[in-house]
């Protein structure tokens, strides 16, 4: 395990200097929407905000790699160093996190996105995306302690968005969901209507049923317990004839995958994970998920598995 | 031997934390929690309740293997809010390792 002091102080160091955990420049991380085109404001539209957790897993795949070779390791001390990262002018950690970063990752993890955006468009939900208006939530800092760290941030974000005028937002994982729906109003007072994607999507009833395989369902913890929204992704699989298998521990008694352990000790996290993947390989279907991190963490282990959007947005073209 | 202080709980308000005193110990937590091999968070808690301030700062550490998947918290039958408690551990912690 590495000491949390020096994790937390490398993080808000970063966030600090990029608005992001990684220390890179959000130029350079959040690239999804390029390809996608310009998006048009009308009055009253939510914004589409992403948080930048889907594009930043190609990063902290990065990270966790070597992360978990240091952990025990006499290296792991210098780890103290890391908010000396400051000093480091952004483009060069850029430089660096791109010659690690696949492209065919960050493009896996862009094309959820674009998922997100196709689903939206065809249940002719009106909505909006700019990217200076999408911005890292601060979740990590609120989760490792960070409280003064988190605020800080979470009101530069908040500044952000009010000075644009934006009222009603859509998000795409469930971190920067409870985030933006009870951390903000709760430790800085800035309310906004938040809502996950999959709550706005209207779908065809297809005739007969899909014919396609059933589903195993992760739900992740901040879904299925502190959001209570775990029957949500259900009743948009059902709406496109998608069928699904529970788990023994699912929904709001769902088993947490590890992720969020990845950052201060790799080897707990693939404790953690071994005991949710056995749970979820026996019902013998692919899983789906629909958070970033659970994701990334349950193909560590080459489980089949797939985000929700990618398998909503497939099913719904065939 | 610890030094145990009875105005912890108090203090701990202020890093957002009310129901330290709420807790009866009957295990629930340490029983759902992942970290199951380990007495969390029961053992945490037991230091809050009692204001083992050197014990916490001493084994510190070992508030950040919590997940902070809220499976005490759901399953608590006395609404101590033990991932939230041991949350607002961590702020005590951090706010104490920025002081010294």
């Amino acid at each position: 395990m590495f000491n949390p002091r020096d994790i937390i102080g490398l993080l808000a160091t970063n966030i600090r200097k990029t608005r992001n955990p990684f220390g890179v420049p959000g130029s350079q991380l959040n690239t999804w929407w390029r390809p996608a085109g310009g998006f048009t404001r009308r009055p009253g539209a939510p914004l589409l905000f992403t948080g930048l957790m889907y594009q930043a897993i190609p990063y902290l795949e990065a990270t966790t790699r070597y992360l978990e070779r240091l952990e025990g390791s006499p290296w792991a001390e210098y780890l103290r160093f890391g908010r000396f990262s400051r000093y480091l002018p952004n483009f060069l950690l850029g430089r660096c996190f791109s010659l690690l970063t696949a492209r065919t990752g960050k493009e896996k993890f862009n094309g959820i996105l674009r998922s997100i955006c196709s689903l939206l468009t065809k249940s002719g939900v009106d909505f909006f995306y700019h990217p200076e208006m999408d911005f890292y939530s601060g979740i990590l800092l609120y989760d490792l302690g960070d409280q003064e760290g988190f605020e800080e941030h979470a009101r530069f974000v908040a500044k952000a968005l009010k000075l644009h005028d934006v009222k009603k937002i859509i998000t795409v994982d469930p971190h920067t969901t409870y985030a933006l729906k009870e951390l903000y109003p709760k430790y800085i007072g800035a309310s906004f209507e938040v809502e996950p994607y999959f709550t706005r999507l209207r779908l065809p009833v297809p005739e007969g049923g899909s014919g396609s395989r059933p589903v195993t369902i992760h739900d992740p913890c901040f879904y299925g317990r502190y959001l209570n929204l775990a029957d949500a992704p259900r009743q948009v699989l059902r709406s496109l004839g998608l069928d699904y298998v529970e788990v023994r521990n699912c929904g709001e008694f769902t088993s947490c995958c590890g992720g969020p352990a990845e950052s201060v000790s790799p080897a707990l996290n693939r404790e953690i994970l071994g005991r949710r993947v056995a749970e979820l390989k026996a019902s013998g279907a692919p899983v789906v998920t629909m958070c970033p991190i659970c994701l990334a963490n349950l193909l560590k282990t080459g489980l089949p598995v797939e985000d929700l959007a990618s398998l909503l947005d497939r099913s719904w073209e065939t | 031997m610890a030094l145990v202080n009875p105005d912890f709980a108090e203090e701990l308000k202020l890093y957002g934390v009310d129901t330290a005193l709420e807790c009866f110990n009957c295990g629930a937590c340490a029983a759902v929690c992942p970290l199951i091999h380990r007495q969390f968070p029961r053992k945490m808690i037991r230091y809050a309740q009692i204001g083992a301030k050197e014990e916490i700062m001493q084994q510190a550490q070992e508030l950040w293997r919590c997940l902070h998947c809220g499976l005490c918290t759901r399953t608590c039958p006395r609404q101590a809010n033990p991932g939230e408690l041991i949350l607002g551990l961590r702020r005590y912690v951090v706010a104490a390792w920025r002081k010294g």
